[in-house]
């Protein structure tokens, strides 16, 4: 029983806590403008999702800077809040809560937890300080900035940003005879591709399968993206709320049809959802193409023993010219329960994370993309990019999308869990389950409920 | 015949003795309300508040937030109910509870036999039989998460040269379940093995000795004496871990997260991914799903009570 009995009451203490319903202190209209510390330095905390590690150090060594930079005047603590999964949950417990003490000055959210953010009321818009004090933010990139703006108007400041890309190895390609600067483009030519690059030995079993990736939502949003189509209905949700998925439409179906066939020819090695596997098969050789966001580049590098090619994510089908990709990541949030010479201390930082110097810092120790256009002129950022020169097809690939309402990615309060949902469709199909059409028809039915409570709770309130 | 007196005589005395006894329970109650007093309360605050409570948000809608906050009725039921999924999701609970209670059991009386030889160097082979006892299920998962790895695991590793194709034990939706039960019933086992060899031990040699006087041999031994002297253990274990299989969520989340396809996804499994996964606060629903495992955890405990109890020799 004790197990039932501690989910029971994580259940209670969730619920429990929701009693009264608290006024909004501030909203975009009536920002203080003229509120004042009653005490110096004031102090920010700001919950982050890095874990030890390259990327956490990268945090502290910025928040750092600029703790020094404002001497006396701004102290920035950051504060490991958990994966992003795990600080989106926290965050909400602390909304939840109704106390502002519980809250942080700042948070990073992860791109799918966007719509959530702006239905909470919980946020002050990043455009109401971008208004007051006319920033300008022409260097940032349009098309990093295209996911977080809804009809123009900025809520957060994206931050660590990713793109996904086609991995492969350099070496089986010229090993099967295939050229490794004309790595495939469609969907089609990664199967051929995917044909010759497959290795048996003489018992018959696959030493190296010809393509591999986890089973990643992430991944399918990207294929649907790059054939320019939505994600979700009402213009990928940016003109109005979405009430309905798109991920069981012909070009969604396709792309995992596609994938449950190279699977069931033994081309394909399916490692599951959990991507530390697939990544762990392409390292090893096992695998000789991989979907992979540009985060890993590093990691990749590090640790193969082959050379490691990189091309722009494949196309599901040739003849389409628009479309590109979605960027992937998180951004910043300032949170509008806390006092309001606070938050204008959180914008403070947040406007250093994204000025040229820092971004280029960000890129070259996390390998994430600048979101400030002057960062990739920076020496050192010029020095990285000529040591992982791999990293160019993510430049070029941000460069050529052309950004519209399936680029800026699908908005959705219940992204997170329509992702997993989409996992699941994909899975069903994948391991032979079901067929394609069916497995997505289902994922989609199952999680329309999840859509409709949630535009339901959030037009009522 | 008695008189009337007499009868009225008998009568008083009976209602006295009566009173009597119903005063001597009432101060034995009392007390036992107070020995019990502290359990109870402890009970009332981690267990059956949580548990009216829950039954109270099942019948509310929250907000996106996870806040109740509108009466719903009986509309979480009947969303958990048309759900397709939900059939499937009971059934690998109970599948999930059926590969792993009964051979963890089976595999634990042969065990704790093996362990009753008077061999040399037994006490060591105890002490290792019963430490998987002393894993954490977060352990034991990460380590079976390795073995059972797709692309460069340890079992595949032992099937290579033998030529029989990897076998995808987590990323097929056909294994992935049994995989599960198999790191479930390891976990299991030092404690099955550790109570049922205290069950053996208990059995008086004297028993034996009158058996085999009477020409018992071996299996005759083993089916006559020694099981129906051991179910009182055997029944504790069942009726606990059915229970324990029931709400196990440590090693589904570690090593198939549900998956694949929803294979592995039991209805606490479920409960917690609409209440908290994947940015979910459905407390509502997942409030439903609760009472639902709490419906099957009583039916299934009360069946075992109704239909196995009587069959337990208790001496």
């Amino acid at each position: 029983m004790k197990r039932l009995a501690v989910l029971v009451l994580l259940l209670l203490l969730a619920a429990a806590c929701g009693g009264g319903n608290d006024q909004q202190t501030s909203s975009s209209g009536n920002f203080d403008w003229n509120s004042k510390a009653p005490a110096k330095p004031v102090k920010i905390t700001f919950w982050h999702g890095f874990s030890a590690g390259a990327n956490q150090d990268a945090v502290n060594a910025l928040a750092a800077k600029f703790s020094d930079a404002h001497k006396g005047e701004i102290e920035v603590t950051p504060v490991y809040a958990g994966d992003y999964d795990t600080t989106f949950a926290k965050l909400k417990a602390a909304i939840q809560s109704g106390k502002a003490d519980q809250l942080p000055s700042m948070v990073q959210i992860y791109d799918i937890g966007t719509r959530f953010m702006i239905d909470s009321q919980a946020i002050t818009p990043a455009q109401t300080f971008i208004d007051h004090e006319k920033y300008s933010a022409k260097d940032l990139e349009p098309n990093i900035l295209g996911y977080y703006q809804i009809n123009g108007k900025l809520f957060s400041m994206p931050w660590n940003v990713s793109t996904p890309l086609l991995y492969f190895n350099r070496d089986a390609f010229s090993e099967a005879g295939l050229d490794p600067n004309k790595p495939p483009s469609t969907l089609a030519e990664l199967r051929v591709a995917a044909e010759k690059l497959t290795k048996k030995d003489a018992s018959g079993s696959t030493v190296r399968y010809g393509f591999g990736a986890a089973i990643y939502g992430w991944f399918l949003e990207q294929f649907t993206a790059r054939a320019d189509q939505t994600y979700c209905n009402n213009g990928n949700g940016r003109d109005k709320s979405a009430t309905k998925v798109l991920f069981n439409q012909p070009v969604d179906i396709k792309v995992v049809d596609w994938w449950a066939n190279l699977v069931k020819d033994g081309l394909a090695l399916n490692t599951g959802r959990q991507t530390p596997d697939a990544q762990n098969a392409f390292k090893a050789g096992k695998v000789a193409m991989n979907l992979e966001s540009t985060g890993t580049l590093r990691g990749y590098q590090a640790a193969v023993k082959f050379q490691l090619g990189t091309a722009p994510y494949p196309k599901v089908e040739s003849s389409t010219t628009a479309g590109g990709t979605i960027i992937g990541g998180a951004s910043l949030w300032v949170l509008n329960k806390r006092p309001a010479y606070e938050q204008k201390a959180a914008w403070e930082f947040e406007k250093f994370l994204e000025q040229g110097d820092s971004m280029a810092y960000w890129h070259t120790h996390t390998g994430y993309f600048p979101v400030d256009k002057k960062s990739l002129d920076d020496p050192t950022d010029k020095d990285w990019v000529a040591r992982y020169p791999q990293f160019k097809t993510a430049i070029d690939q941000l460069h050529s999308t052309k950004l519209d309402k399936a680029t800026q990615g699908c908005l959705l309060g219940v992204m997170p869990a329509t992702r997993q949902a989409a996992e699941v469709g994909m899975e069903t199909a994948i391991t032979g389950k079901a067929p394609a059409k069916k497995a997505m028809d289902d994922a989609a039915a199952n999680i329309q409920p999840q859509i409709d409570q949630y535009n339901q709770a959030t037009s009522g309130s | 015949m008695l008189t009337q007196v007499e009868l009225t005589g008998i009568r008083a005395a009976a209602s006295a003795q009566v009173r009597d006894r119903h005063r001597l329970a009432a101060r034995e109650l009392l007390t036992a309300a107070l020995f019990l007093l502290p359990s109870l309360l402890v009970f009332t605050v981690f267990l059956f508040w949580p548990l009216l409570r829950s039954a109270v948000i099942s019948t509310y809608g929250n907000d996106i937030i996870g806040r109740p906050t509108r009466f719903t009725g009986s509309h979480n039921y009947q969303l958990l109910l048309s759900q397709p999924e939900l059939h499937e999701v009971i059934l690998n609970t109970l599948l999930f509870t059926l590969y792993t209670v009964l051979p963890a059991l089976v595999i634990g009386i042969a065990l704790a036999l093996l362990l009753q030889l008077r061999v040399a160097g037994i006490g060591f082979f105890r002490t290792l039989l019963a430490t998987p006892f002393g894993f954490s299920v977060a352990t034991a998962s990460a380590v079976f998460g390795i073995f059972f790895n797709p692309g460069v695991g340890v079992l595949n590793g032992f099937l290579y040269p033998f030529h029989i194709h990897p076998v995808g034990w987590l990323t097929s939706p056909t294994t992935a379940l049994l995989a599960v039960a198999a790191t479930t019933v390891w976990l299991q086992l030092g404690y099955n093995v550790l109570v049922l060899s205290a069950g053996l031990q208990a059995i008086p040699e004297d028993v034996y000795e009158a058996a085999r006087l009477d020409g018992a041999r071996g299996l005759s031994l083993l089916r006559h004496v020694t099981l129906p002297l051991l179910t009182p253990s055997l029944f504790f274990l069942l009726v606990v871990s059915t229970i324990q299989s029931l709400q196990s969520f440590g090693q589904i989340d570690i090593l198939t997260k549900g998956g694949p396809a929803r294979s592995t996804t039991t209805l606490v499994y479920d409960l917690y991914l609409n209440a908290f996964a994947f940015g979910n606060s459905n407390f509502g629903l997942a409030s439903a799903i609760a009472m639902v495992l709490f419906l099957l955890v009583v039916i299934v405990t009360a069946i075992q009570f109704g239909v196995l109890e009587r069959r337990v020799f208790y001496r």
